[in-house]
């Protein structure tokens, strides 16, 4: 069985509006396009620094930015000073649309802080195809200048599909030359407008995939300063980067929790798309009773990573892993314990790794540990 | 019977090399697994219930190139850590 013992509440992912200043063709979240941030809900001030209140007894050390976009909350400054007051780490996730020197230098004023910021492609052609908006590529490059400028080497987060796969090399040579400090390739994921997109085939099929995933950790790893990382299931990962390096894949959801515009909490973001997954109103519901008597997230506890099904039940990395992103996963198949889509994909095509696999279902651990170096 | 310095796989653990020169070791009877680098993999190898675990330093230190001083703690700590994991046992002496 799972440990029943309380997970801190590390991290809140405020999805601050439900407006966005651009249309992206793969994104789970589905805002409305605003291009000013007036014409979309958005986050209370007074809601988000109640959450952060009574987030902090539960173990609170940083918070996410996000969307929609988050720098179109009308009062996205006055959400910076706060999260500096609490001495908290602030991570922001943009389009980088609004980051101008101004921003960029009162961003840096946190000392404990990590910035992405999403480019799909090496020209503006590509980027603005899948992003929608003409002018959001050089916007975006000058974000990540004016970032790096005030003392902040940002990711840079893109995301893979048919139209911008050939300029993986050329992304790697573009971000390092911007002096950002890691390129994240991510993988649409069937959700929402992502779904769509899969339908359409412009989404690439899973033998791409993973061997994208080997080319960018095999290849072009060890030839660039840039960290690179591909976000894919950690049964894909080489072992030598789980070992060496926190390159994400894995479900964070023990010590998250969302709180979407509408000022509920939340799995993460995936409360917009499914009510179920949507657990109390910020400064109604205690946070404290949520985060230990919700139902949803006691099951999780108790039942992760034993229950999950399919491919994922008899996979070696399902403790680190769970699931790989339990949210996608519910939106998919209306279950908590349902396996990733992207290791079914590959277990149907005969590409999951035989070495991640176990011969059991349900007790099946996997270590580092033994090491030898 | 005592126990020798010349540790031996566990007959049952599966070693499942990876693309990357690193494996997986993997107990099906307790479900265990762990992922070990290349030089692990190496000592995995020349584990055989014959040699010592000297010999299996000194031919590391032979196999590789610009092998660390702490090598040789690191290689017992690892050979010692899958034996109280039970991927390793000892061989035990053999009266002639």
């Amino acid at each position: 069985m799972g440990s029943t013992i309380m997970p801190a509440l590390n991290t809140l992912y405020f999805y601050l509006t439900e407006g966005c200043n651009l249309a992206c063709r793969h994104c789970w979240i589905v805002p409305h396009f605003d291009a000013t941030g007036q014409h979309s809900p958005s986050l209370p001030v007074e809601l988000f620094e109640t959450a952060i209140r009574e987030a902090k007894p539960l173990g609170l050390s940083s918070v996410k930015l996000t969307g929609g976009e988050p720098l179109i909350h009308p009062h996205f400054r006055r959400l910076l000073e706060i999260v500096r007051r609490e001495g908290l780490r602030l991570i922001i996730e943009t389009n980088g649309l609004l980051v101008t020197p101004e921003i960029a230098v009162e961003i840096a004023e946190s000392p404990n802080r990590f910035v992405s910021v999403s480019i799909d492609g090496s020209d503006a052609a590509t980027h603005e195809w899948v992003r929608g908006i003409p002018g959001a590529f050089e916007a975006a490059r000058h974000a990540v200048i004016n970032l790096v400028d005030s003392g902040t080497r940002p990711q840079v987060i893109f995301t893979v599909m048919r139209r911008n796969a050939g300029q993986v090399d050329a992304m790697v040579q573009m971000v390092e030359e911007l002096g950002a400090n890691s390129l994240k390739f991510n993988v649409v994921q069937p959700t929402a407008r992502g779904e769509n997109l899969q339908k359409d085939q412009e989404t690439l099929d899973i033998a791409d995939l993973i061997a994208l995933g080997r080319h960018v950790e095999q290849d072009l790893a060890p030839k660039t300063k840039l960290k690179l990382f591909i976000h894919y299931p950690l049964a894909f990962r080489a072992l030598h980067r789980i070992a060496n390096e926190n390159g994400g894949g894995t479900c964070g959801i023990s010590g998250i929790l969302g709180v979407i515009a509408s000022g509920h909490y939340a799995l993460c973001g995936i409360g917009e798309q499914v009510a179920d997954l949507t657990f109390g109103e910020v400064g109604k519901d205690p946070l404290a009773e949520v985060w230990q008597e919700n139902a949803i997230l006691k099951a999780l506890r108790e039942g992760m990573p034993e229950r999950l099904e399919g491919i994922c039940s008899r996979c070696l990395m399902k403790e680190p892993c769970m699931g790989s992103c339990i949210a996608q996963n519910y939106y998919r198949k209306g279950s908590l314990w349902a396996p990733n889509w992207f290791c079914e994909q590959a277990e149907k095509a005969g590409l999951f790794p035989a070495s991640r696999q176990g011969t059991t279902s349900s007790q099946d651990s996997f270590t580092t540990n033994g090491n030898a170096n | 019977m005592n126990q020798t310095d010349r540790p031996i796989p566990n007959p049952i653990v599966m070693l499942r090399e990876e693309f990357d020169d690193w494996a997986v070791l993997y107990n099906p009877d307790t479900a265990d697994a762990v992922g070990i680098n290349p030089v692990g993999v190496a000592v995995w190898k020349m584990m055989n219930g014959k040699r010592s675990l000297e010999q299996i330093v000194a031919e590391i230190g032979n196999s590789f190139v610009e092998v660390p001083d702490a090598a040789r703690d690191e290689i017992v700590i690892f050979v010692s850590t899958l034996a109280e994991n039970g991927f390793v046992g000892l061989e035990l002496e053999r009266k002639a």
